[in-house]
């Protein structure tokens, strides 16, 4: 196994994650959830601004983490109309896992995260629903756990495209040395 | 070049999870001051309107589309409407004839008996913009708000029925919490025998109930439910719910009636707020209340 260069070499040192990027992608994966869902397919829809703000994290988590995750999950909370820190607290909780374990899964290839970041995405919507029903909100649906089921699915097309769009080259070219 | 998003070389900030839990503490405190108090409203009213335009922008093509595909409805189509629309338009103008008499004699009579003027509501048409993707309720986004003159508290109705209540004020737009939302609630009246009860909903999309309803009340499957006016929020007289049935008391020394929205609730894009016209509707709306007063 080869070690991670401390320095980002080749291709990832001519295109970094820039703050432009991970700002412009969050507010339109933002702009995607604000979008006129159909109500039958409503409860569907993953959370795409958590993805890609999982996404994020794992890639450079000096520009994305705890701080734009409070940010972004109280804007959730008014668009949703939930109590306020309802969803920030569950964004937060979600890429608090993430960046414990950033090192490891940095590594991984997508499949893998895929695997690896399902039960996180699972357990955000799972973790919304418990909070409500402690707030007393009554019967609640558990068919929006299917949300997290449906983001753990779209979680590979997802990183495999930013990964396209943002030039990020392949893990295996990646950890590999230059030829000097 | 963006500033690089490696580590720095001397490390100075809190650990990860002393943040976290800083973080998660703040959250903790936010979920309880804005359950408990509503202290929060004028924040979440300003980044609403914050994010407002961007919604509605996003939400125009849509309404493009649904126009387009409007434009190419078959000409058979619309002559059969046409046709349809002014068959109801006929009945509808006699049914319209025969109320005026009875409006006009209701208030004669009501002069008569030196009752207050029937609380006048103003009707404020709306369009939903949004539907709440929250599990926990039911609630609608309305295109008007605050700038409109929408005030919070203010019933919401339909062509067929009761809607629900308006909930939060914002600048452009408001929300509207549906008859069907766990925590609403509206007082209603048996039109057949004028029994009130009170109808709330279940969290369900198309059942409401009446719980803690008496074992011996005189509820049956089938009967009306109209507002009754007695909370001096809701005018009297608007279809609420239809019974469908009554569950016999099981656990508990009350029975239970399930009953079917006769709103809209949640169907149609198009609902009128109901704003009072008088200061004090609502204390002369309690005043109006005799049993009798109801006219089919």
């Amino acid at each position: 196994m080869n070690m991670q260069p401390l320095l980002p070499q080749g291709a990832e040192l001519a295109h970094p994650p820039t703050r432009g990027k991970v700002y412009g992608s969050l507010i339109l994966a933002f702009a995607l959830t604000l979008l006129p869902w159909m109500d039958q397919i409503r409860w569907l829809v993953p959370d795409f601004t958590l993805m890609l703000l999982l996404y994020w994290s794992i890639r450079t988590p000096r520009l994305a983490g705890l701080g734009l995750a409070f940010s972004i999950g109280l804007l959730t909370d008014v668009v949703r109309g939930a109590v306020f820190g309802l969803n920030a607290l569950a964004f937060c909780a979600a890429t608090f896992i993430v960046l414990l374990v950033q090192r490891r899964l940095e590594g991984f290839d997508i499949s893998r995260q895929t695997l690896q970041l399902s039960p996180i995405l699972l357990g955000k919507e799972a973790l919304v629903l418990a909070l409500g029903l402690t707030m007393g909100r009554g019967a609640i649906d558990w068919r929006w756990l299917l949300a997290g089921v449906v983001a753990a699915a779209l979680w590979a097309p997802m990183a495999w495209l930013v990964d396209r769009i943002t030039n990020r080259p392949s893990p295996n070219e990646r950890g590999r040395q230059p030829a000097l | 070049m963006s500033p690089a998003p490696h580590a720095p070389l001397f490390v100075r900030e809190m650990g990860l999870p002393a943040r976290f839990s800083l973080y998660a503490l703040f959250c903790l405190f936010l979920l309880a001051l804005d359950a408990r108090y509503a202290t929060l409203s004028g924040v979440r009213a300003g980044l609403n309107a914050v994010i407002h335009p961007a919604q509605i922008a996003l939400a125009q093509p849509w309404e493009w589309l649904q126009n387009v595909g409007r434009f190419f409805i078959a000409h058979g189509e619309l002559a059969a409407e046409n046709a349809n629309l002014k068959r109801q338009q006929e009945l509808i103008s006699a049914g319209l004839l025969d109320r005026t008499a009875i409006g006009a004699e209701n208030a004669q009579l009501r002069a008569l008996l030196a009752l207050p003027e029937r609380p006048g509501f103003r009707l404020l048409a709306g369009e939903i913009i949004e539907t709440s993707p929250d599990p926990f309720s039911r609630k609608v986004i309305i295109n008007r708000g605050g700038s409109h003159g929408i005030a919070s508290g203010w019933p919401v109705v339909d062509a067929t029925g009761l809607v629900g209540q308006v909930t939060r004020v914002y600048p452009w737009s408001a929300e509207v919490t549906l008859l069907t939302d766990r925590d609403q609630g509206a007082p209603a009246q048996n039109m057949r025998n004028g029994l009130r009860i009170i109808v709330t909903g279940q969290g369900s999309d198309n059942l409401l109930e009446v719980r803690f309803l008496d074992m011996h009340a005189d509820l049956q499957a089938g009967d009306l439910l109209y507002t009754s006016g007695i909370d001096g929020i809701y005018p009297a007289g608007v279809p609420v719910a239809r019974v469908l049935k009554i569950e016999p008391p099981r656990h508990s020394p009350f029975a239970r009636a399930l009953c079917q929205p006769l709103g809209g609730v949640g169907r149609y894009r198009h609902m009128a707020v109901l704003a009072p016209t008088t200061p004090n509707a609502a204390a002369t709306g309690r005043l109006l209340l005799t049993p009798k007063a109801k006219s089919p």
